[in-house]
This record gives structure tokens, C-alpha cells and sequence, in this order.
């Protein structure tokens, strides 16, 4: 099977990466259109089309829409309850959720904090757990008035300090793991398995949570996957990432080419964008660069510290006119020294 | 033919002592033409810089307007300015050097650090690239060198220290303000102190920051003696009043010589020195604007019009500078453009090329002993296909003209090159724009036609995305023998029938021809002697197939016809089984699965006949499909579209079930007796359950319409045979349109006020109609308040549509730019330009994307 599958080989010298951009470019016209999605969660929050394309490509440190899917092990499986129980242990409640007005009292130094009822409800909160937290966390004493609301009492009465309170009180995480995103339970359609997705890209604490499934825990932000699981699970992710959407799309791309275009962004050893900050600005050639953006930026760096064009590659020698060193380019027709003697020696005779 | 090659370019700055030996004139008078119009001696267009005006000669190299190469001259300025691209290079090396000794701010101990960095750097550099070559080696050891030393310069540590190791002297803060204007305290430095500082810094220490000093100098940045470029780099026009009219460099350089010449009167008169400052900061003002107008910091520059003016940077600069417009992409010869149609009648790998273009187009003809009495006969043939132009050995090239035909032939010898009119079978390449992929360009064989478009079969205009409803395409003649043999051997059309995208067919029927082997293959298409003889006559068949025992064809026989003989292969589609054993179609029918773009057959073809069988079937069998279509007439009307009042009971009654369905999730709602959908809340729960309810009725309406109309209904015919539109777009013509999703998916929620779409709906109805669903068909038409849910889709799709193109553009072109330099090296592995690794065996396991289905096909 070896033999009959070789004759399927790459042509040497084949400009792969150019038919990579090309087969990734082309449909980008294409993806436009198509602006329906249907069912499915992520779907629905998730970005997705030429947007999400971009995103990846670009390697933006924070994806718009980061998602972690959390596999649970053991009964959690099973269970609802347990699974709910992790669920809790993970979601992301920020007290702006569930807090609808704080109101700053700065002659007695006071934060009153009215809570939202229904908030607090669905996440199986009360209000003094909730003072409770705060006051542990951040070290001020916090009560529960008879309207259910929350008091918080600071030694100080600066405005600036107060108001400063105020704020990182709001921004303050009363429940489940910081940047983990809300997370909610979902049940696998085929094994009946119970598993989370949540809307943040944490997954540094979450693996920590007992019951997590740690060798099935998937995010689709990149860095993330990068942080935690190195430069290999990085590239997975982003030829991952890629498939599907495209897949969402109904666009048949051979994986191949978004497998090239992932390595070229990863090959360092660090995750590198496609763009003027990534592989096309850290280019060897000061013509690739000039050619490409900021020309006049890239020649003036390139006077002042006596730069050197090798003249290797595409750009600099379609710039001089001469033949690229790629596809046909990339050999030379050679004879043999003999045959050579014999043609002279043919001519000769005439 | 490259006579020189380059192997290297290396920057630089031009050096004083350079632009002196460069210059072959200095110029003094601010001012172009002469009363008489001659060029002024010592002006801007001197004629020492060379000559534009026909019939003048070039006083340095003595030759004419068009051979003349052009000279450069110079400008002496009176005082020093500052070259403003570079003054943040400026700034930070004046940032990195004490201000009394002009030693670099950093101890020994951090050199000996930065030193080490660097030859980190390079032990690195060689781990990576595992070059085997020790001369490129050696140069990405020195590039890297580089490297390191220029971010070494911008080591923040260096920026900050306040007290020179070497004199101890505290240094004073050094301000930068765009574009020039440097100053420590209230005092400005003025461009000669600037140059006095840079020129004292030593060799090593400029080493150190990463700057040559005998190529770049920082010093030389200071500017004494402006190099004017040469004439024919900046010609002025001659309008049709006859007034001439200035490059707009020529219009900076002449102010830049105005300034200069009133600081030096100044100067002289011993003008105070507020005046002279003054000028002087004029003077590079000018200087600034004349290497970039759009210099922050300064008003551009403005043409007499009001236009600002296009100076150096400009020149250079974005998609009509010189690198995008003029180097990276070039003007050709020997090419034709003009509008294109089809022709069922030209094959695949050809193009109708008309007369007209084939007369004037050339292909070189190199004359040798074995052709020669064929180039004489070329040459002397009167008429089409003759010689137009003879290019002789010393490549001085003739026109061949009725009057010096037998001239010509005698001198006629070996050697010579005859540009040749295209004929027949010539090699061309044929592209269209907007040229997104590489089969956007493929090599076709000329067929010189009759007409004034070139024409090609319908199967080639989809790798092209042409349609013909006015598009144009260009032709191109490869010149060499080289790019002959490259274009028939890479580029020819029928290699390029599988996608390099994910190996799917992408030359294929469509649409009619589609529709055509449907109807032809259908079981119980019974045809007689005659119709099957016209219709394989037409494909270019004069064989009858094997038939039937009274004597007349099914459509199966005909098609099997074409079929390379012994071929076996099956496929399901979504019409059935297909099976075809020993070259006979046995069972199923042809349909765009089958036959259309991304099918199995053409590969199954592909791998065991090749590529010339099956150019040759993909020809044939469309224009039997297409003699089909035309005899058995296939037509769409409004009677395909219109329903039956039976139709339109079942579409009310859809519709009212549908609605009472969602009525009752509504109450179930509002009673709070909705079960939530795990992970939704109830509100989101109701609004998918909703969707849900309201796509189902959509479908069921589609499937019972289609039930309903059946054979003999050529819409769904086509549909049934994949050549165009789905049951969707039959239901939404002939039933209702259904729900109007945004562009977010969901139903339409904003509008008027926040509780309703629209003043028509009562506040907080959260049925089906108040959130754009639609229950009459584009056939009978929409009511308002329906139109307008519907125009809520078409606005939001439009806009994005907008808005997106743009974004994919720009994508595209950021991927090919990053990711051109990669190929394939002869062990499988893929690497850049640099001999960086990137994939040590491509795509994990170096099979063609192009041929990756064929590899599936063959394990299968």
C-alpha cells in the first residue's frame, strides 16, 4: 500500500505555502455569504466564519469568544448532580451580576449594595454568603441589612479610596474560578455523558478542580492551550480551530494546508501571528518586508544599520526581475561533461 | 540569459564625499526653463542631468532622451539640516551616548553581557536552521549578529542611565519633538552640534548599537550637499497649451533652492540671527517635506491646485508606490484581452482565440538548419499565418513588410528568431482577475476562431469563477521555450481538473449540462436509431452504442458510450445507487453527485486511464448532455411556480397547525409550565423551541411540495438532479418564505420601541408574525408588514457583505505574503527560502492535496 500511496507524493520544489494561502484566501470570498448557523450551543456564542478565520491567523492573545469544554471523570459522568456540583466549582459569578446598584455613602464610609434577587437565585446564592465571601477576601466587614441588602463598613473615609473600593468589589469573584466564564452543563448526544462548556479560557485553574477530566480538557484560545500544554498542543488546537470552522461553513479545505499554515505560525517554538507583527515583519528580507507594509520604515532601518538583502526569496526577485527560487525555479538543467564533448565535437564537424 | 545575477544588496547611507562623486553638477539657480524654453545651465534640468526633450543631447554622456540614463546633480546647502527620516535613529543613538565624552552609556560588564547575547544568538541560529552549506552558515550567523545588535539598542537599560560610566558625567535630559527638533533644556541643537556629537562616537561603540560606520554612518545623516536626482526621474509635461508643467519633486527641489539661496544672501549681509534661525528651520522644513510630505509633525506641502504634493516617500510608499505597483507586479508584452463566451464546441483545453488577436499575437520562431525552408515559406506566405518581425542575430529586429519579403529571406541564417502569428495548438496561458487561486491562470491551446471574444467551454469557466455576462480575460505568450514546455507540462488545463484546495473535481458540468445527463440517464428514456445517432453525432461520436433488442437506446446505452471502455465504479448518491460495470452505466442515474464538481467518477477516470481520457470524456459528455437539454426541451415557467388550490389548503393548514403549536408553547410559557432546555434559561428555551417549530413547518411545506408536483415539473427536476436551487428555494416560491433569521440567527427582535418590531404589532407578542415570520410565497407576493421583515434579512446580509469582502482581501493577502516563502524540498520536507525547517515531512505525510483523494480512492 506504501508503493500505490507514493505515487500521491508532493512535486518537489511545489510552492506549498502559496497554495496553502491560496486554498485558505479563496473561499474567504466565499465565507461571507454564508452568515446562518444553526443549532448547537457553541454556536450560538461562539464566533465563527471569516471573523473567527481572522482571529486565529492573526494569533490575538484573547480570542473573542474563548470556550473550554470541561469532560468530567468517574460518576460525574453520570450524574447531574455531581456534574453540577463541579459546574459550580468552575462558573465564573461576578459580583456585577449579581449586585444591581452600589451606592457610595463617603461621610460614613459606607457601600450599600443592592442585590438582584433573581441572580442571586440562579446561582444558588444568599445574600450574606455573598457578604460573607466579599469579607473574607478583602478584609472589610461586610452585614446584611433587614431589605436584603449588603453593608459594607470601611475604616476610611477618603472619596478616592472608597470609590476604589467600590470598584474592585464590583469586579470581584464571588463564586467558581476567576476568567473561567459562565459555564453550563451539556449531555453528549451519543454516550450520554454529562460535560461543561464554559465561556472563559481558564483552564490553568480548572484543571485543578477535582473531577475534571484533565486529559480530555479542550479550549479554542490558543494561548491558552499554549500556556498550559506547550508550543505542539498550541499548533493542534489552531488546525483544529480552523477545521471547524471552515467545516461549519460547509468549506472543503484539505487539511494539509491549514496543518502548513499552523506549523509556519508555530515552527519557533512561540506562537507567531501571519501579519505585520508576525511572520511577514520578522521576514530576513528588508524588499520582502518594504514590499509587503511600512515600506518606507523598513528601508530607512535598513540604511541606518547597514542591512543585508540575501535576495532569496519570492519577493526580492520578482522586485529585480529575476527567475524565484521555487517550483521550477528552485533547479538547473545540467549536462553531462561527455555529452557536452560530444555536441561540441558534432559542431565541429560542420 | 541572466547575464549578472545578484547576489546580494546591502544598505546604506550615502556618504558627503558619495554624493559629490555621484554628482556631475552643482546647482545654483532656483529655476527651470528659460525665456526661450531651454533648459537653464545650473537649474533644476541642467542638461548635465540628462535629457527628456527629444532631439536634445545629454552634455555628460552624450546620448539622446530615450538612451540617456540620467545623471545626478547637487544642491550645496548653506547650513546643515537634519535628514527627517531618520531622526529617531538619531534620537536614540544620541540617547545611548554620554553628552561630554560621547562613550557609550553602557559599563563594561553590560557590553561583555551584550556581546555574549549575541554569540548566544548565534549558536542558536545554527541549531534551527541546520544548514548544510558553510557559506550560509556564515551569513545567518552574520545576519543574526545584526540583529541582536539592533535590538540591543533598544535595551531599555541603556535609555535610562543617568551618569556616563567612563566621565561620570550626569547627563542631561535630551527632548525629541517630531519631526526634527531636538533640544536639551531650553536650548535647540541645532543639525551641526547634532553632527558633531554622532561623528565622536567611536567605532566600537557604534558596533555596539549595530551600526557600520563606513556604511552608515550616522554622521552623514546631517545633511551638507542634497543629491537632486536625475532629470528623467522627474520629467515635467508639456500640455497641449504648450506650458510646461513640473514634477512635483521638481516644484521641492525649487524651494528647497529659493530658501537656500535667501539663508545665503542673509547670511552674507549679515542679517541678525533670529532671521537667519528662522530661514534656516524654513530650509528644513522643505528638506523634510521634499524626502516625505506626510512627515508627522509638519503641514504637507500643497500643489498650486491645493493637491498635496507626491515627494520621495510617497513615491515608494502603499498599493501605487513604486514597490507594489511597479516591482511587484509588472506591465507584459505579448498579451490580448477581451470579452469571453462559451462554445460548447471548444474542448477543454483550448480557447477560441479570434482572428484578429491570433494576426497580431506572436510566437518566437527560432530558425535552426532543420526548419529553415519552413521559416522561408513562413516568411513568404503573404497572408495569415505569417512572420511578422525578424529579429537577426545582433538583435536588431525587422519588420517583415510586403516590400522586403525576398530581401529579407536572404539574409535570412541560423540563429535568427521570427516572431510567428499564433496558429492552431500554440501554448497560452489564460487568466482571470480577480486571480485568487493558482487555476485562476492555466495554459490552454489557441483555436483561432471567427468573432471578437474568446471563447471557452462552459466546464473551465469555474476554477476561473467566470460567468459570461460581460467578463473579460487576458491572454498570455509565453515567449521561451522553457515557459512553453512549463506551461503544457504543469499549467495545461487538464491537470488542473482536480483542485489543489482539497482535491475535488473542479472542472466540471454545471447546471444544464447537469440537467442534461439527469434527464438522458433517467430509467425508462427510451430513444430511437435516429435521436441516439444526432445525439452522439453531436458529441462527436460516429459509433452506435450497444442497444437494446427492438432496436431502440436507452439513455444508459448512450452514455455508456462515452465511458472509458472496462471502467467499473459505484457511488451512492442521493438519488440511489449508481453503478457502472465494464463501461456501462447499469443502474441509477447521473446526477450532480455524480457528475458535478467534487465527484468521484473523474478520479476513479483520473488514476487508471489518465488525464487525456478524461479531458476527453468531460468534453464529449457535455456536449451530449447539452444535445440532450436541446432535444427534449427543458423550460422553466411560471406554471412551475404556481400551486393548485390542493397546495395552497395544505400550506394554510401547515401554517395554522404550526401557529397553534406555538401558541400553546407560548401559554405554556406564560404559565410557567415550560420545561428549560439544559443550559437556557426558560425565555431562551421558548425562543428555540419556537425556531425549531417554525423550520420544521419550512421543511415539512418542502417535502409535501414536492411530493405534490412531482415528475414532469422541470424545477424539481433540477433540483433533483443538482444542477440548480433546493427544496428550500421551491417551497419559498410556490409556499411561504418562513422565518426571516438576522444575521445572529435569531429572530427579529428590535425595532420600534423595545417590546415590538413594529407600530402594526401589539406590544410584547412574541408569536410567530411579530417576529418575521412569513406565510405567503415570493409567487403570491408579501403583505407590508412581511416585506419589511423580509427586507430586515436582505439589509443585514448586504451590509456584511460589505464590510467583509474587504477583511477577506486583506487575509489573503497577509497569508500569501507570510507563507510564500515555503516549498518542498526533495526529501518531503518543507522549508523557506532560509532552509528553516517548517514541516519535516509535509503534511504529516507528503501526499499531494491535489491527489489526496486518489490515494483514498486507490486504499479503498
Amino acid at each position: 500500500m506504501a508503493e500505490k500511496t507514493n505515487k500521491y507524493i508532493v512535486n518537489y520544489g511545489e510552492p506549498v505555502g502559496m497554495v496553502a494561502a491560496q486554498s485558505l484566501g479563496e473561499p474567504g470570498t466565499q465565507m461571507i455569504l454564508r452568515a446562518f448557523h444553526f443549532a448547537g450551543i457553541e454556536s450560538t456564542i461562539a464566533t465563527s466564519g471569516l471573523p473567527r478565520i481572522v482571529e486565529l491567523v492573526d494569533a490575538r492573545k484573547k480570542p473573542a469568544t474563548p470556550i473550554t469544554y470541561v469532560y468530567l471523570t468517574g460518576d460525574a459522568k453520570k450524574s447531574f448532580d455531581k456534574a453540577e456540583s463541579i459546574m459550580k466549582k468552575i462558573s465564573e459569578v461576578k459580583m456585577v451580576t449579581i449586585i444591581k446598584r452600589s451606592l457610595e455613602n463617603f461621610p460614613k464610609g459606607m457601600i450599600k449594595l443592592v442585590a438582584d434577587e433573581q441572580a442571586l437565585a440562579a446561582n444558588n446564592l444568599t445574600p450574606s454568603q455573598v457578604a460573607q465571601k466579599i469579607a473574607k477576601k478583602l478584609n472589610i466587614s461586610a452585614t446584611v441589612d433587614r431589605e436584603k441588602n449588603i453593608l459594607i463598613k470601611l475604616k476610611t473615609k477618603n472619596v478616592g479610596e472608597i470609590r476604589a473600593m467600590s470598584v474592585k468589589i464590583m469586579k470581584d469573584v464571588v463564586q467558581g474560578l476567576p476568567d473561567a466564564g459562565k459555564a453550563i452543563i451539556q449531555q453528549d448526544q451519543k454516550t450520554n455523558e454529562f460535560y461543561l462548556i464554559s465561556a472563559g479560557s481558564n483552564i490553568r485553574d480548572i484543571i485543578e478542580v477535582d473531577g475534571v477530566d484533565k486529559t480530555r480538557l479542550y479550549t479554542n484560545d490558543v494561548f491558552a492551550m499554549y500556556d498550559l500544554f506547550g508550543i505542539e498542543a498550541a499548533r493542534n488546537t489552531l488546525v483544529n480551530e480552523l477545521r471547524k470552522t471552515l467545516k461549519e461553513q460547509k468549506i472543503g479545505v484539505d487539511t494539509r494546508h491549514l496543518m502548513l499554515i499552523a506549523d509556519a505560525m508555530t515552527y519557533s517554538g512561540f506562537v507567531k501571528g501571519v501579519g505585520r507583527h508576525g511572520l511577514s515583519g520578522q521576514k530576513n528580507s528588508v524588499f520582502a518586508k518594504a514590499a509587503y507594509e511600512e515600506t518606507v520604515k523598513h528601508l530607512v532601518n535598513a540604511a541606518a544599520f547597514s542591512e543585508v538583502d540575501n535576495m532569496r526569496g519570492v519577493t526580492e526577485n520578482i522586485l529585480v526581475g529575476k527567475q524565484i527560487p521555487i517550483g521550477t525555479g528552485s533547479v538547473r538543467l545540467a549536462i553531462k561533461k561527455e555529452d557536452m564533448q560530444k555536441v561540441k565535437a558534432r559542431s565541429k564537424k560542420k | 540569459m541572466q547575464a549578472e545575477v545578484i547576489n546580494y544588496i546591502k544598505f546604506g547611507i550615502v556618504s558627503p564625499e558619495e554624493s559629490k562623486k555621484l554628482s556631475v553638477a552643482k546647482l545654483n539657480v532656483p529655476d527651470t526653463y528659460n525665456e526661450d524654453g531651454y533648459p537653464i545651465d545650473g537649474g533644476l534640468l541642467d542638461q548635465r542631468l540628462g535629457v527628456i526633450d527629444p532631439g536634445l543631447i545629454c552634455k555628460t554622456c552624450g546620448a539622446r532622451a530615450k538612451t540617456c540614463p540620467g545623471h545626478f546633480g547637487h544642491i550645496e546647502l548653506v547650513r546643515p539640516v537634519i535628514h527627517s527620516e531618520f531622526s529617531k535613529v538619531i534620537y536614540n543613538i544620541l540617547q545611548s551616548v554620554c553628552y561630554e565624552c560621547h562613550r557609550i552609556l553602557i559599563d563594561e560588564k553590560h557590553i561583555q553581557k551584550i556581546k555574549d547575547d549575541v554569540l548566544k544568538g548565534e549558536s542558536e541560529q545554527t541549531v534551527v536552521g541546520e544548514a548544510k552549506e558553510t557559506v550560509e552558515v556564515q551569513e545567518a550567523k552574520e545576519q543574526e549578529i545584526h540583529k541582536n545588535r539592533a535590538s540591543a539598542m533598544q535595551n531599555k537599560k541603556i535609555k535610562t542611565s543617568k551618569k556616563c560610566p567612563y566621565c561620570n558625567a550626569v547627563q542631561p535630559k535630551i527632548r525629541f519633538s517630531q519631526p526634527t527638533y531636538f533640544t536639551v533644556g531650553d536650548r535647540k541643537l541645532k543639525p551641526d552640534e547634532i553632527r558633531d556629537m554622532l561623528s565622536k562616537i567611536s567605532f566600537e561603540d557604534l558596533n555596539i548599537i549595530g551600526i557600520e560606520k563606513d556604511i552608515s554612518n550616522p554622521s552623514w545623516l546631517i545633511l551638507n550637499t542634497l543629491l537632486v536626482p536625475p532629470v528623467n526621474v522627474r520629467p515635467s509635461i508639456t500640455l497641449e497649451s504648450g506650458e510646461r508643467s513640473e514634477d512635483d519633486l521638481t516644484h521641492k527641489l525649487v524651494d528647497i533652492m529659493r530658501i537656500n539661496q535667501r539663508l545665503e544672501q542673509n547670511i552674507n549681509a549679515g542679517a541678525p540671527q533670529i532671521i537667519i534661525d528662522d530661514l534656516w528651520e524654513l530650509l528644513q522644513y522643505h528638506v523634510t517635506a521634499y524626502f516625505n510630505n506626510e512627515t508627522s509633525g509638519i503641514p504637507p506641502a500643497r500643489h498650486r491646485s491645493g493637491r498635496a504634493l507626491k515627494t520621495l516617500a510617497q513615491r515608494l510608499k502603499g498599493k501605487e508606490g513604486r514597490f507594489r505597483y511597479n516591482l511587484s507586479g509588472k506591465r507584459v508584452n505579448y498579451s490580448a484581452r477581451t470579452v469571453i463566451s462559451v462554445d460548447p464546441y471548444v474542448n477543454i483545453d483550448e480557447v477560441g482565440v479570434p482572428e484578429s488577436i491570433a494576426a497580431k499575437l506572436t510566437v518566437p520562431f527560432y530558425v535552426t538548419e532543420w526548419n529553415l525552408e519552413r521559416a522561408k515559406e513562413l516568411i513568404l506566405n503573404k497572408n495569415y499565418p505569417t512572420i511578422l518581425n525578424i529579429i537577426s542575430k545582433d538583435g536588431k529586429r525587422k519588420r517583415v513588410l510586403d516590400t522586403n519579403r525576398d530581401e529579407l529571406i536572404k539574409e535570412l541564417s541560423v540563429g535568427d528568431i521570427l516572431e510567428r502569428q499564433l496558429i492552431d495548438g500554440d501554448i497560452v496561458l489564460f487568466n482571470r482577475q480577480p486571480t485568487l487561486h493558482r487555476i485562476s491562470i492555466m495554459a490552454h491551446k489557441v483555436k483561432v476562431l471567427p468573432g471578437k471574444t474568446f471563447r471557452i467551454n462552459y466546464c473551465t469557466s469555474s476554477p476561473y469563477n467566470a460567468d459570461f455576462d460581460g467578463d473579460e480575460m487576458n491572454l498570455h505568450v509565453p515567449q521561451t521555450l522553457e515557459a512553453q514546455a512549463e506551461a503544457r507540462l504543469l499549467m495545461d488545463v487538464k491537470y488542473q481538473v482536480f483542485s489543489p484546495k482539497n482535491g475535488g473535481a473542479i472542472i466540471a458540468n454545471g447546471e444544464d449540462g447537469i440537467t442534461g445527463m439527469y434527464g438522458l440517464t433517467k430509467d425508462g428514456v427510451s430513444l430511437s436509431r435516429d435521436e441516439t445517432e444526432y445525439l452522439l453525432g453531436l458529441a462527436g461520436i460516429y459509433e452506435l452504442p450497444e442497444g437494446q433488442k427492438n432496436g431502440t437506446f436507452t439513455g444508459k446505452d448512450i452514455f455508456s458510450k462515452l465511458l472509458p471502455k472496462g471502467i467499473s465504479y459505484e457511488q451512492k448518491t442521493s438519488n440511489g445507487v449508481v453503478k457502472i460495470k465494464d463501461g456501462r452505466l447499469i443502474e441509477g442515474t447521473i446526477t450532480n453527485d455524480l457528475y458535478g464538481k467534487g465527484n468521484g467518477l473523474f478520479i476513479k477516470i483520473a488514476i487508471e486511464f489518465g488525464y487525456d481520457v478524461l479531458r476527453d470524456f468531460i468534453f464529449q459528455s457535455a456536449k451530449l448532455a447539452d444535445a440532450y437539454v436541446t432535444l427534449a426541451g427543458v423550460t422553466v415557467g411560471v406554471k412551475e411556480y404556481e400551486v393548485d388550490q390542493k397546495m395552497d389548503h395544505e400550506r394554510t393548514k401547515i401554517i395554522t397547525e404550526t401557529f397553534e403549536r406555538v401558541e400553546k408553547l407560548i401559554s405554556q410559557y406564560k404559565s410557567k409550565k415550560l420545561e428549560p432546555l439544559i443550559g437556557y434559561t426558560t425565555r431562551e428555551s421558548l425562543e428555540r423551541l419556537i425556531i425549531t417549530e417554525l423550520n420544521v413547518a419550512r421543511n415539512k411545506a418542502g417535502e409535501m411540495l414536492v411530493k405534490h408536483e412531482g415528475e414532469g415539473n422541470s424545477a424539481v427536476e433540477m433540483t433533483k438532479a443538482g444542477s440548480r436551487g433546493n427544496v428550500l428555494n421551491l417551497e419559498q416560491m410556490s409556499m411561504f418564505l418562513g422565518q426571516q433569521a438576522t444575521l445572529s440567527g435569531g429572530r427579529i427582535k428590535r425595532g420600534y420601541y423595545t417590546n415590538r418590531v413594529l407600530p402594526h404589532i401589539s406590544p410584547g407578542d412574541v408569536g410567530p408574525v411579530a417576529h418575521g415570520f412569513i406565510t405567503t410565497s415570493y409567487f403570491s407576493g408579501m403583505h407590508p408588514v412581511e416585506l419589511f421583515m423580509h427586507a430586515v434579512g436582505s439589509r443585514g446580509s448586504e451590509v456584511y457583505k460589505a464590510l467583509l469582502t474587504g477583511r477577506s482581501g486583506y487575509l489573503y493577502r497577509r497569508l500569501s505574503n507570510a507563507l510564500q516563502d515555503y516549498y518542498v524540498k526533495n526529501d518531503l520536507s518543507v522549508r523557506d527560502v532560509n532552509n528553516n525547517i517548517i514541516q519535516t515531512l509535509y503534511g504529516g505525510d507528503g501526499i499531494s492535496p491535489t491527489e489526496s483523494r486518489f490515494a483514498e480512492m486507490e486504499k479503498s
